[in-house]
């Protein structure tokens, strides 16, 4: 309890007034009301940065809950216990590598001069954008880094859900004559419905919270502000132009987005998962 | 400020201080900061939290902002009263500096900062690859063209780089084009900006067409610039003295000539300081200042000229001594000369944002994103909204 209080619920309170000052760290508070937020309304890099955070998690959201998805039915399918330990293994490995060492090893395969996956790309007739400084390729670029880093966290958790869907179901549909693909979509996702929407949670959390591999691989959130954080903008204003009051107030706006968005996904969750 | 090893020739310099004064107690705290914000994001951040201290080293990029926060205790009473020991440190300081730090780093008049260093920005070029595109050495100035030119033929011949570009740090990868075109990010009083002029355009256009004619790396990516260096893949580095531990490190001294920044309208270089100051919360005001008068001294200033420290001393006559041109490459003083027709790099208020908006736009205008006249006007009008 009192960790909770220190680490928790201390620090929301604080945010929440501070958000209604100005304060630099170095001289005294000022208060301000809500100017923070009368701000924050007009401020394009803001929008910048949810725009992007919001296409990066839902980008997140989708291909990991797919090839989560797909990549665990087909392990599951495996019949060697030796291939199968094989592929979780190294469909797991990625997510062990800490973030920093993640983004600089991208930093180096894609390196527009001499990068590896550069080289190869160009090698069989791929012509190749220069990945971290064209606003139009950084974001996704950072997209399919995410995707290798994290998508075995997903899967592992797919992969946990599958081998709860009691054999004798297959059996059954099996018997009624169903296909592999009939099979899928009456028994195998409706069975995985809680499994499935817990991951849409947990990833949509994490994706909203990016904030290590852009600072790695695109400091500043650039080029332009094209992968430009809403978390990379919270701390560029707290700790680098000591806006503290203001990057209260985005934390706040932050914290009731993830809340709306989580609750919408509760909402609609009734419409499609099912009790188990 | 600095990595593990810049940190380690502090500590020994403030070793010697410790042995030469051993009823003091100095704890040195050192910042691994890549660069001037974050050191002085993190030291708000310290000071924010409680943290106390007696002596801070602050760079041209933070005085103006944190002198005028009130945090600072004004020297000119210690100055004045200690003189026969200052004086002969200030007759030292090169007339440039001690203008600079009257005019940047006080917001009240007040002195607020012992100089400790500063930096210019110079090219180091490789002797080597030089040589084997046939190409003579510049003597100590050269232009534009004259750089593009051998930029051309170092290519053709040996396949290398001529240089590194980007935008990540304004001090070496803009401000040198900016300043050696008559050009600049702001006014001298930084208070007007002053990135769409007509020759920061150029300077713009003629680092793209460098990128566009891939005599440079693409930027963006991970380049090492002192290993291409020494494998002889890329003919140059730009760099001030910060720069020298890596040449000595990678045991390239002999096989490199510094000369100055290549110009356009003339010669020029940005100019970076470092200052000393006390706290006014400090409890150790007078050791505070013993340690400041050391400091200012002929054996401090040797001491860390000797140990490879990264900018040139504030004294004139360490910085044209043996202590400071020793095991360093042919040229090296121009790093100190380089104060006399130097400009000091543009540090307002909100030298961070500023700096952002400086990136981004610069970044544009050489990738191309942009043009670079609508790319560097966007950025001025960024610019002038947070002055």
């Amino acid at each position: 309890m009192l960790l909770f209080l220190v680490f928790v619920l201390g620090p929301f309170v604080v945010a929440i007034g501070l958000s209604l000052f100005r304060w630099d760290m170095l001289t005294p508070p000022e208060f301000i009301g809500i100017e923070n937020f009368a701000t924050l309304a007009t401020d394009i890099s803001f929008y910048n940065a949810l725009r992007n955070t919001f296409a990066f998690s839902l980008a997140s959201v989708v291909t990991h809950l797919t090839a989560g998805f797909l990549l665990a039915v087909g392990v599951n399918a495996l019949r060697s216990a030796v291939a199968s330990y094989f592929v979780r293994t190294s469909l797991f490995f990625p997510f062990v590598i800490s973030w920093a060492a993640v983004a600089l090893l991208w930093r180096y395969v894609l390196d527009p001069t001499f990068g590896m996956g550069t080289y190869y790309l160009q090698k069989i007739g791929i012509p190749t954008p220069n990945w971290f400084t064209d606003p139009q390729w950084a974001l996704p670029a950072i997209i399919g880094i995410d995707w290798w880093h994290t998508v075995g966290f997903t899967f592992v958790i797919m992969l946990a859900g599958l081998q709860t869907v009691p054999a004798q179901l297959y059996e059954a549909a099996r018997i009624d004559g169903a296909g592999a693909l009939q099979r899928m979509w009456h028994v195998t996702i409706p069975i995985m419905s809680p499994t499935i929407f817990f991951a849409s949670i947990i990833t949509f959390i994490g994706a909203f919270q990016i904030f290590d591999p852009i600072q790695i691989i695109t400091p500043n959130g650039g080029p332009g502000e094209s992968t430009l954080s809403i978390v990379m903008y919270l701390y560029q204003q707290g700790f680098e132009v000591f806006q503290t009051g203001y990057a209260s107030a985005v934390a706040l706006v932050v914290f009731v987005i993830m809340a709306l968005v989580t609750a919408l996904q509760f909402w609609f969750s009734r419409k499609w998962v099912h009790d188990v | 400020m600095g990595d593990a090893t810049q940190q380690e020739t502090f500590q020994s310099l403030f070793d010697e201080f410790q042995s030469s004064h051993p009823d003091i107690t100095l704890n040195a705290n050192g910042i691994a900061a890549g660069d001037w914000a974050t050191f002085g994001n993190t030291v708000s951040t310290r000071i924010a939290g409680g943290e106390r201290v007696d002596v801070i080293s602050v760079a041209t990029e933070g005085q103006r902002l944190l002198a005028s926060k009130g945090l600072f205790e004004p020297l000119d009473s210690y100055i004045d009263r200690d003189s026969d020991e200052t004086q002969e440190f200030y007759d030292q300081v090169a007339p440039n500096l001690k203008k600079w730090i009257d005019t940047y780093g006080s917001p009240d008049g007040s002195t607020y900062f012992v100089p400790g260093g500063y930096n210019t920005v110079v090219m180091y070029l490789n002797r080597e690859v030089f040589d084997a595109a046939g190409v003579e050495l510049p003597e100590t100035d050269w232009t534009w063209d004259e750089f593009r030119s051998i930029a051309e033929t170092v290519k053709e011949e040996t396949g290398a780089f001529m240089t590194t570009a980007g935008a990540a740090f304004p001090f070496g990868e803009i401000l040198p084009w900016l300043f050696t075109n008559a050009a600049s990010t702001l006014s001298e009083d930084w208070a007007t900006a002053t990135f769409d002029s007509p020759e920061a355009i150029e300077a713009a256009e003629f680092v793209k067409a460098l990128v566009d004619d891939e005599l440079v790396p693409q930027p963006g990516g991970e380049f090492d610039g002192a290993t291409q260096f020494q494998r002889g893949s890329l003919a140059t580095l730009t760099g001030g003295r910060y720069t020298l531990p890596d040449v000595r490190r990678l045991e390239m001294v002999d096989k490199t000539k510094i000369v100055n920044f290549p110009h356009n309208a003339g010669p020029g270089t940005p100019v970076g300081w470092d200052g000393w100051a006390t706290f006014q919360a400090s409890e150790n005001k007078e050791a505070a200042w013993t340690f400041l008068k050391w400091m200012m001294s002929v054996e401090a200033s040797t001491y860390y000229a000797e140990q490879g420290g990264t900018n040139v001393p504030a004294r004139q006559d360490v910085a044209s001594s043996e202590a400071f041109l020793k095991n360093a490459p042919e040229g090296t003083e121009l790093i100190a000369t380089g104060i006399e027709f130097g400009t000091p790099v543009p540090s307002p208020d909100k030298q961070a944002q500023v700096d952002a908006e400086v990136t981004k736009g610069w970044e544009a205008a050489i990738l191309g994103n942009k043009p670079a006249d609508e790319a560097l006007f966007a950025a001025n009008e960024a610019m002038q909204e947070l002055l």
